[in-house]
């Protein structure tokens, strides 16, 4: 069995978690009364947030820093580029529409 | 990483991979079939702007974004699970894996309510394209969720420190996922 990454790192992995979830909340401005498109700044932060959410889970919940860097690196490379595909669609929508 | 201290000796190129080296072809086959959705929405969302504005707008971000609070924190639980587990503190390992079932059932009741509240609105897959993707996205999700709590289940009857961490590294998978469904479906607009 490999290292786990022990009970500190994996609440503050959780804490960091719940923090950019609230955070990607509050930067798409679900407060408004009034529905409106994002500003691109803060479309930019959700998918920024969403990015390094899915980097920490891939690393300390499912323990991939313990794999080789190859693995690692098709792993996050696999995230940003589904990432890169909903930022794309997002801004070719937003940039017709 | 010397082949000595590879984590599965014997598996080939998975052999570097932690936990059940099978259980990662799945996650990533899964992320493939997810992102092949998603650049399906996306080009969809070009095509028909407007009506995927208007079809989102009917959602509510924040039972999503409480439903990604419980899942995150429902991760945090397996997690700790397989710590206990491999410090074989089996007792521990059951509460921890109950609890993570508690949060895996009330995440599907939150899509639940979601859901009913959808259909009453006599919104459903057959709308517009935007609601086929979401309920398509969203049930395709949601069968893996009751997929994981069928999994927690079974670990948590027959515990082993291979049977948890494998499941608990599908429920991870589940997690991920919604990470990245829940800004494209509910946040970017």
């Amino acid at each position: 069995m490999t290292a786990l990454p022990g009970t500190r790192r994996l609440l503050t992995t959780w804490a960091t978690l719940m923090a950019l979830t609230v955070l990607s909340i509050v930067s798409a401005r679900l407060d408004q009364s009034s529905w409106q498109a994002l500003p691109l700044w803060s479309a930019g932060l959700v998918i920024a947030a969403t990015g390094f959410k899915a980097q920490r889970l891939l690393m300390v919940y499912l323990n991939l820093r313990a794999a080789t860097p190859a693995w690692r690196g098709t792993f996050v490379g696999l995230v940003v580029l589904t990432l890169a595909l909903i930022a794309g669609g997002y801004l070719t929508a937003r940039l017709a529409g | 990483m010397t082949s000595r201290e590879l984590p599965n000796p014997g598996w080939g190129p998975l052999s570097a991979l932690p936990g059940n080296p099978l259980m990662w072809v799945l996650i990533l086959s899964e992320m493939l079939v997810f992102s092949a959705f998603f650049a399906l929405y996306s080009a969809e969302r070009v095509a028909a702007t407007a009506l995927f504005d208007a079809s989102q707008r009917q959602l509510d971000p924040l039972m999503g974004g409480l439903n990604t609070l419980v899942l995150l924190t429902s991760g945090l639980f397996v997690a700790l699970a397989v710590e206990a587990v491999s410090a074989k503190r089996i007792r521990r390992t059951r509460q921890w894996l109950g609890a993570t079932m508690v949060l895996g059932v009330l995440f599907c009741v939150i899509k639940g309510i979601e859901y009913v509240g959808k259909f009453s609105a006599g919104i459903t897959p057959e709308t517009n394209a935007f609601f086929g993707f979401y309920f398509g996205l969203t049930a395709f999700h949601f069968a893996h969720v009751l997929f994981g709590l069928a999994l927690m289940a079974l670990v948590t009857w027959r515990t082993s420190t291979e049977n948890v961490e494998t499941a608990a590294a599908f429920w991870h998978m589940v997690d991920l996922i919604w990470i990245l469904l829940y800004p494209l479906l509910y946040l970017l607009r």
